[in-house]
């Protein structure tokens, strides 16, 4: 990042259409802003996207606000914008995934606080969420959350812990360190 | 960036597939073992074992845990013992099996190899000795097993040793009597035996090695057999030809062999020895879903044993090796499909139908590894016979530079179409036939040694 310069977060919704990532990076650079990372997901329809960009510190964060307004102004489907300024060290590490991340697998019948059961596990155990998404298989329902287990005290405890808990909830949990998956579906094997 | 579909379908061949890393084999070299005496020497390798694998155990399971990956068996492979034991009698031999198998149980590895010698050129005073002490010393112990090296493509086959380790089967056989005949599913012969091969009954920690090592054996057919099947019902069966199944399976050995790579290389790290090499072979179990059989059907044939089915061998042999030597930096060891009966559900039954018959068998091994694998024939076949048996499969690896091995189990007091049951990995299968009983005996006396073949001469 060059000197004089503040990061910002700024986050998209859209119904999703041809377009918007063009007009959202235009006027980005209008600003003089320099893109660093982004994220862009559609789910059933719906356009998501989260960016991570640098602008002048002449530009402000009401700037920001206005130029993506006139893109909303502009759009036939409504944009929702938020920006936020970065207040920590926001360089992107180029990794999204740390060496030390899990997978944590869980299966069992579709039912209203499935995704709220399982990520409730998360939050009593200090088990940082990195990626989450869903599916459904043979009928059930699939969490697969990719995880930071750093701040957990002891393996075995999570363990344990995640077994009781499945037996509890009815679900199927697996937990396996990344590397794994790397292993057999990627041409590098990951021996750090 | 994993997909989640990729996640979803690794973790599938984990749970439902039967992927799993079959052997986690540390190999030790005892040759700093040899003392003065055998009771000295005994003590010199349970101190060695002991200190070297005090760790396998907890290590291998902490990393399976990790990785959600079963490693069904931990064990040792030792340097062939009859180079340790130079100069002593049989009864030393014995002594040294039984510290082998305390050494073993203190560790808590499944099982241990090397009760083993190599004669491939020509008998030592021990070798004699230590093949004298085969049948005492496997019944003694529980863990321990045994191989002998008869042949090379190098040095030719000697004959004598097949004389005598056709009396050993047998000897082995009665003196087990009472579990089938279970002692000789603990003993191989070998051709081109590979000293650096995790699977049992054969493992040795051969010369040439580090002093000590990891090597891993991996498994998977029931992996392959699903992602087969898998694509037939993708694509259709009439689209497809065998070079796209062949694809199929080099593509799921790959992935089978980075399991076994990735866990390997951990436990090497771990315990701070080098990692030796991943040895690529379909190792069938009598799981359900997990059998070499069961891929021959669903590629093409109805009844295992039919015409076609060494072909089918042959290519599935071929595919498991391209995709894991991408997947492996060290591939070594046998590689190849094993066709053991007993251990494999589709293959016994094939047995016991009379689909499959001892001259197939013999056929297949030609295009694959290993060999003539828990095959259990009727009790009432003669030593000699077997020493035949054992001469053809010794043949065959000879002339194809290639290993071949025999382990079969003559079971006592039963015949053809009878059940034997050896439990666990080792199955159970119906008594195969042996046709032409007791017509080989003039060959087999001859002795002597059958010549390296003309393309031994290489240099």
């Amino acid at each position: 990042m060059r000197t004089n310069q503040n990061q910002y977060v700024i986050s998209i919704m859209s119904r999703d259409r041809v377009g918007i990532v063009h007009e959202v990076s235009q006027s980005i650079c209008d600003l003089d802003g320099n893109i660093a990372d982004i994220r862009q997901s559609v789910l059933c329809g719906y356009f998501t996207m989260i960016l991570l960009a640098s602008f002048p510190s002449s530009v402000s964060h009401r700037d920001i606000e206005r130029k993506l307004a006139e893109v909303d102004a502009r759009s036939e489907t409504a944009i929702d914008v938020a920006v936020k300024k970065v207040d920590v060290d926001g360089r992107p590490s180029g990794k999204t995934i740390p060496d030390n991340a899990y997978v944590l697998t869980a299966t069992g019948p579709d039912r209203v606080g499935f995704v709220a059961t399982v990520s409730s596990f998360c939050a009593n155990n200090n088990i940082n969420i990195l990626d989450l998404s869903t599916t459904s298989a043979n009928g059930e329902y699939v969490m697969i959350l990719i995880t930071d287990l750093s701040k957990c005290p002891s393996m075995e405890a999570i363990r344990r812990d995640l077994q009781d808990f499945a037996r509890e909830k009815g679900l199927r949990i697996v937990l396996q360190h990344y590397d794994i998956f790397r292993a057999v579906n990627e041409i590098n094997l990951p021996i750090h | 960036m994993i997909q989640s579909d990729e996640i979803l379908n690794t973790v599938d061949m984990i749970q439902k597939e039967n992927l799993d890393v079959r052997a986690v084999t540390m190999g030790i070299s005892l040759l700093d073992c040899h003392r003065e005496d055998a009771a000295a020497t005994c003590q010199a390798i349970k101190k060695k074992i002991e200190h070297h694998a005090a760790n396998l155990v907890s290590t291998c399971e902490a990393i399976s845990s990790e990785y959600a990956i079963p490693v069904v068996n931990k064990r040792i492979a030792v340097t062939p013992i009859s180079h340790v034991g130079a100069g002593f009698k049989a009864d030393d031999f014995v002594d040294m099996a039984i510290a082998l198998d305390e050494a073993a149980a203190n560790v808590g590895v499944d099982i241990l190899g090397g009760f083993s010698a190599d004669v491939s050129n020509g008998f030592t005073r021990w070798d004699r000795e230590m093949i004298d002490a085969i049948p005492e010393a496997l019944c003694r112990t529980r863990k321990v097993c045994s191989s002998v090296n008869v042949g090379t493509t190098r040095s030719g086959i000697n004959m004598d040793a097949i004389v005598l380790l056709g009396q050993t089967v047998k000897d082995l056989a009665e003196k087990t009597a009472d579990q089938g005949g279970f002692g000789a599913a603990k003993f191989v012969v070998f051709t081109n035996q590979p000293g650096d091969n995790p699977f049992m009954a054969g493992a040795v920690h051969g010369l040439g090695q580090h002093e000590v090592m990891i090597n891993v054996g991996v498994s998977g057919p029931g992996v392959i057999a699903r992602a087969l099947e898998r694509k037939i019902t993708q694509s259709g069966r009439e689209n497809l030809g065998l070079h796209d199944l062949a694809e199929e399976i080099k593509r799921t050995a790959f992935r089978v062999t980075r399991s076994g790579e990735l866990i390997g290389r951990q436990v090497a790290k771990t315990l701070s020895i080098p990692f030796g090499v991943v040895d690529l072979s379909l190792a069938p179990t009598p799981n359900i879903g997990d059998s070499v059989g069961e891929i021959m059907q669903i590629l093409g044939v109805d009844a295992v044993g039919a015409p076609g089915s060494t072909a089918i061998i042959a290519m599935l042999n071929d595919a498991v090796k391209k995709g894991g030597t991408f997947a492996s930096q060290s591939v070594g060891g046998l590689s190849g499909a094993f066709i053991p009966v007993c251990e494999d559900r589709t293959l016994a039954y094939a047995v016991r139908d009379g689909s499959l018959v001892l001259e197939k068998l013999e056929a297949m091994t030609c295009v694959c590894s290993v060999g003539l694998d828990m095959i259990a024939i009727p009790g009432s076949v003669d030593a000699a016979t077997i020493s035949a048996i054992m001469a053809d499969e010794m043949a065959i690896g000879m002339i194809n530079n290639k290993t071949t091995a025999v382990r079969i189990i003559p079971v006592p007091g039963k015949e053809a179409g009878e059940m034997v049951s050896f439990g666990g990995l080792f199955g159970e299968s119906a008594i195969a036939p042996v046709r032409n009983v007791g017509k080989s005996k003039r060959f087999v006396e001859f002795g002597g040694k059958i010549p390296a073949p003309i393309h031994s001469l290489r240099n």
